[in-house]
């Protein structure tokens, strides 16, 4: 049996069966990347902050644009090379193209791993700010590591543990050894608070499973369980059996009446039924002696100031002790959601920014802000200058944009660093900020100093992921897929070229096809990013 | 299967090609041969339906009988522990029931409907009747066959997961999907995710599928089998490949922006200030909107429809000539019909979501288009009604499925017109009206073609016929089963009663004044008038799995002890499929295949029998130019 036309098209339709099936599955590409593409025009029509415009780096990008293209060619030159039958320059053409399909990954990755590292938060007036975590240190100076060996970022929430409550059912083993060796290394010790009693056999007696001062383990906590699961399984089967007879009686005595007429009648007898049932213990409670601190990342703990819960439903009682999030450095200050939300209460864009928390707290935000409107000043008269007045003769036909006029970024802050304090930066420094961001070391504290914010001052935290806000969200959803696109397409040109050899020699013009059919993947991959490089880098 | 491969013995009729034996392996697990992944397809997707079918009894029952415990019979399936973590005292909770709820819709029309139908009938007959040796890309074929049982497996695991399987409704609508499973600790873990996760690889299948099937379709046909000449059913999966590859891929990007907003903790669907009961003021960015999701889910949930109805029309489509011994009246206006229902699928999406506020000039839109949709629709059906006209009718097994399946689709798509339109829309939405309409149009239509599709090729590939006197057992209860579930909810659902309850209205029962039926709650009184039909539907319900007894056995028995055939032929088919020897073996035909004439053309006066297959070459020059006339369509 033979599948016909993979290597000569069909007379009628002109075709071969893999371009038909590529421009087919190019034709559902189109559709997925539409999908995410009008999600981006949804999000962005809709969004209710200021959506970042030009947030990016354009040199990677610009780069990573011109390699893509420049890979197109080159996967169609090797396609011709195969086509006149020249195996060494195919191979030169293709090995270009994964080539090109690296750098481009190497620059994505440098672009992603910036964007990992670098922290924002949201405060309770809006007010946004960016920059760096620092990280925690203990007594002695040295940086405090946790269970994996990796260095912990100043954005804990800090619980000085009296008492331990968990719940049998969902405890999370991990983050129990979390605690005991937290407990261990600060030399306290968590203990059992109360004895637990269990009935575990029907119409057995209480007894002791735990008792009062037991030390706290994940077998004690895994016993517990597994007798509760028991008795809950017993129970309920009991039960049930319970309620059927209840309603095999009910419906027996009154003959003719729907359920929903008996149903507030019917009940199980619980008193008859109690002798019968195994206890059921469902949270057990540890004693953490002396009081330990505790740290938890914001998103796995509810906090309170005496009682916070876990994720697994687990209670900590303890005084919350000062968590704020430290900015190790500082790197943007950006008043543009806040002043769209004053402007909605109607009150003056300067008022609000006056009276926000960042301004009222902190020195060098008022010196750099004061800064910032000088330059301001300056700014607009270039424009008003270059591009004159409109036909009114007072309004200037151009000013700053809202970005310009209330956020004060990396950059800026470094032409102030520069201005003000006199920081020399090397052109190769200025060159590795245009890849990796700001360089706080070569700019020092007095460019992006160092600040510190109490934890209930903040609204939403994040890394710049897609946890920020929709805009990083669509953009990592985008760039990520055309980013995996970019992986198996460079995959599977990879393998014509070290594998292609012996298809070469013994089916030329097959092996054209398919490099064909690669290629024309690759041009759609390229085309993505056309698409995708504009509406992120530029607009 | 590559094209080193030696090539088969023009008339070889055994089916193991002494060349190459694959092995039990290769030839029964990870098979390549179109037929097999078809039955891989049919009998996989037949047991997801009567897991699914087996959800909506449980329902049913906490429907119908809200406060009494899960009767033995249908709770001994679940372990102790399931019982214990799932059940309160015996009695389905509202949070079980939404699990349950939820997973039924999404087994019967992802892991059920669409593999039977597109999968399974699809597969196996589609390259049959082109007259191609195989699908395209053969091992393709195959990676979508497990692609799709790896997501079906990911998906229905989630049963046994602390989280319990998915909640949210088949439609999964955010930010309810968003939050929901929020308090298990790895995201990865809980059903919700495991549903998106799930659904990613169903998409990636059926988009490998639908790549498959329109490759084959237009370059695999055999000499002489012009587009014109194709059976209705090829045109079906035709188009339904086209709605596969177009539409599902923003469901796709949909999921994964959804798996984002659940494990990233991105807010693509989650509005600024959520607050919910759980978690409190959301810890999350804002600023995504619901309604986004809903558009993607929707854009791909409409043609879905279509992708489902599809191939259960081209099985009927394909019985009613063979069992009228006349051909099918106005082919082409069908096929027209077809490729504008296809596209106008696509244009029709928002009519779900009248209720979500989108604007007047929006639903506007969709109103009009969706009024239009029903136009080609409607000329489809109608040319198989007319098609019974004057024929001489065989009730045959299939025959029966197919007359039945024309009434009840009819029902379904008739209850469909009120719901187009906005305003009464608006009052319907999220009724048993909606439910009662689109099962009408999937469990008595689609289900129904496809059980039709099951006997009348069932003799191809046993090669035996499936027993007539059990298929009328399972043939009338099912039809009176079917109606007796769905056309009470058509009634409650006007009368007002909400899809989601789990406890079948029992909560807006004001029982004290419903016991004197004089209550001033005028809605209370509604519910007591009608909330006794709950019982008579469950009923119907448990009818109906028994009565698919008779299938089951039907299945298995007649496999090994049904009438042989007597030829290849059984049902004095024209279409190429009957041409192959029974069961068909690897490269399906045993001639060189050529196609002189038309899918139909049963009772020709020119010709001696009253069927005149495509595959029987001209006796003389007067029927050659009957062929050709037919052809330009002067019949």
């Amino acid at each position: 049996m033979e599948i016909p036309y993979i290597v000569n098209p069909r007379k009628d339709t002109g075709l071969i069966n893999s371009k038909i099936a590529i421009w087919l599955f190019l034709a559902s590409e189109v559709m997925l990347f539409g999908g995410f593409f009008s999600a981006y025009v949804y999000l962005r029509m809709g969004a209710d902050y200021p959506w970042p415009e030009r947030t990016l780096p354009v040199l990677p990008g610009l780069i990573n644009t011109f390699i893509l293209i420049g890979s197109s060619v080159t996967v169609v030159f090797a396609w011709v090379a195969l086509k006149l039958g020249n195996w060494r320059q195919f191979q030169v053409y293709m090995a270009i193209t994964v080539a090109c399909a690296a750098i481009f990954m190497v620059l994505k990755g440098i672009e992603y791993n910036v964007k990992f590292h670098h922290q924002a938060a949201r405060l309770n007036d809006y007010t946004v700010v960016e920059g760096h975590l620092g990280y925690e240190k203990d007594s002695e100076g040295e940086y405090s590591l946790d269970r994996h060996g990796k260095k912990i970022e100043e954005n804990m929430i800090r619980v000085v543990a009296e008492k331990l409550t968990f719940s049998v059912k969902r405890f999370h083993a991990p983050w129990v050894n979390e605690m005991l060796s937290e407990a261990k290394r600060n030399g306290s010790e968590i203990k059992l608070a109360a004895d637990i009693k269990a009935i575990t056999e029907e119409g057995g007696k209480e007894e002791p499973l735990a008792k009062a001062g037991d030390p706290l383990s994940l077998e004690l906590l895994e016993k517990i369980k597994q007798t509760q699961i028991e008795a809950l399984e017993h129970n309920a089967a009991l039960r049930t059996d319970a309620l059927r007879l209840e309603w095999k009686e009910a419906k027996e005595a009154n003959p003719g009446k729907r359920g929903w007429q008996l149903a507030s009648d019917v009940n199980i007898d619980m008193e008859a039924l109690k002798p019968r049932l195994l206890s059921e213990v469902s949270s057990v409670e540890f004693t953490v002696d002396p009081p330990t601190l505790l740290l938890f990342k914001p998103r796995d703990i509810k906090e309170s100031p005496t009682s916070s819960r876990l994720r697994d439903d687990t209670v900590i009682d303890g005084a919350m002790g000062a968590s704020p999030m430290v900015f190790h450095n500082l790197d943007a200050i950006d008043f543009q959601w806040l002043v769209m939300k004053a402007k909605e209460k109607g009150i003056s864009p300067e008022a609000a920014i006056a009276d926000s928390w960042l301004m009222k707290k902190s020195e060098f935000v008022r010196e750099a802000w004061a800064w910032h409107l000088a330059r301001n000043e300056k700014r607009q008269a270039e424009l008003t200058k270059d591009y004159g007045f409109k036909e009114d003769g007072k309004t200037p036909k151009r000013t700053l944009t809202h970005k310009e006029l209330y956020r004060l970024g990396w950059k800026d802050l470094g032409e102030m660093g520069v201005e003000k304090q006199q920081v020399k930066i090397s052109g190769f420094d200025k060159i590795k900020e245009e890849f990796k961001g700001p360089n706080y070391e070569a700019r020092g504290e007095k460019t992006f100093p160092h600040i510190s914010i109490p934890r209930e001052e903040i609204r939403h935290a994040a890394k710049f992921t897609p946890a920020w806000n929709t805009y990083y969200a669509i953009y990592f959803t985008i760039t990520g897929l055309h980013g995996l696109h970019v992986i198996g397409g460079a995959l599977v040109l990879l393998y014509y070229l070290v594998f292609g050899r012996k298809m070469f020699l013994s089916n030329p013009e097959w092996f054209a096809n398919r490099v064909e059919v690669g290629g024309l993947f690759w041009h759609f991959v390229d085309l993505v990013w056309i698409f995708a490089f504009p509406i992120f880098y530029l607009m | 299967m590559s094209a080193h491969a030696a090539s088969h013995d023009g008339h070889d009729h055994s089916h193991d090609d002494h060349h190459h034996d694959p092995g039990f392996i290769k030839k029964y697990i990870f098979s390549t041969d179109h037929k097999w992944i078809g039955l891989q397809y049919g009998i996989t997707a037949m047991l997801f339906l009567a897991f699914g079918f087996y959800l909506m009894m449980v329902m049913r029952w906490s429907i119908a009988y809200p406060h009494e415990p899960l009767p033995e019979w249908m709770s001994w399936i679940f372990t102790d522990n399931w019982k214990a973590r799932w059940l309160q005292d015996g009695k389905v909770t509202g949070e079980t029931y939404n699990m349950f709820g939820a997973m039924h819709g999404t087994i019967m029309v992802f892991l059920g409907i669409v593999p039977l139908g597109f999968g399974a009938f699809g597969n196996y007959v589609t390259p049959l009747q082109i007259g191609a040796v195989d699908m395209a890309f053969p091992k393709l074929n195959m990676v979508s066959y497990w692609v799709y049982l790896v997501g079906g497996l990911i998906m229905c695991a989630s049963f046994f997961m602390e989280s319990g399987a998915a909640k949210s409704g088949w439609t999964n609508y955010s930010p309810l999907a968003g939050f929901a499973d929020g308090q298990i600790v790895n995201q990865w873990l809980a059903g919700q995710t495991q549903w998106l996760i799930g659904l990613v690889c169903l998409i990636t299948s059926s988009l490998l599928g639908s790549v498959n099937f329109i490759t084959t379709i237009i370059n695999l046909r055999a000499r002489g089998m012009t587009w014109m000449r194709l059976p209705f059913f090829v045109w079906a999966m035709l188009v339904t490949g086209f709605l596969l590859l177009l539409a599902f891929p923003p469901l796709e990007a949909a999921g994964i922006m959804q798996l984002m907003d659940r494990v990233g903790h991105s807010s693509f669907f989650m509005p600024s200030g959520l607050f919910t009961k759980s978690e409190g003021l959301a810890d999350l960015s804002g600023g995504g909107s619901p309604l986004l999701f809903q558009h993607l889910f929707w854009f791909l949930g409409h043609p879905e429809v279509y992708v489902l109805l599809l191939p259960a029309i081209a099985c009927v489509a394909e019985i009613i000539p063979v069992n009228t011994r006349k051909p099918l009246w106005g082919y082409k206006s069908m096929v027209y019909s077809l490729l504008i229902l296809g596209f106008l699928s696509f244009i029709v999406w928002a009519h779900h979501m009248y209720m979500t506020g989108m604007g007047a000039a929006v639903s506007t839109f969709f109103q009009t288009t969706t009024v239009l949709i029903s136009i080609p629709s409607v000329i489809i059906i109608t040319a198989m009604l007319i098609s019974l006209w004057g024929g001489s009718i065989r009730f045959t097994p299939p025959m029966l499925w197919a007359c039945a399946f024309i009434p009840m689709f009819g029902i379904g798509g008739l209850t469909g017109l009120p719901l187009a339109f906005n305003l009464v829309g608006l009052h319907l939405h999220d009724t048993y009206y909606v439910i009662g309409h689109f099962h009408y149009v999937v469990a008595p239509g689609i289900l129904f073609g496809l059980f039709a599709g099951v006997y009348h090729w069932y003799p191809k590939i046993t090669g035996r016929y499936m027993s007539v006197f059990l298929s009328h057992v399972h043939f009338w209860p099912s039809l009176i089963c079917m109606n007796i579930i769905f056309f009470p909810m058509l009634t409650q659902g006007m009368a007002g009663f909400h899809r989601r309850w789990y406890n079948g209205g029992d909560a807006y029962l004001d029982k004290a004044t419903a016991a004197t039926a004089d209550g001033a709650n005028v809605f209370a009184n509604t519910v007591a008038q009608n909330i006794d039909l709950n019982i008579v539907m469950s009923y119907g319900a448990w009818i109906l799995a028994i009565a698919q007894i008779p299938f089951i056995i039907n299945l298995f028995f007649s496999w090994k002890t049904g009438r042989k055939v007597e030829s290849d032929n059984p049902w004095n088919a024209t279409t190429l499929e009957w041409a192959t020897p029974t069961p068909p073996g690897h490269g399906n035909f045993t001639f060189d295949v050529a196609i002189y004439r038309g899918p139909y053309e049963y009772s020709r006066p020119d010709c001696d029998k009253d069927y005149y297959p495509q595959w029987e070459a001209p006796k003389d020059r007067q029927q050659a130019s009957a062929d050709e006339s037919a052809d330009k369509g002067h019949h």
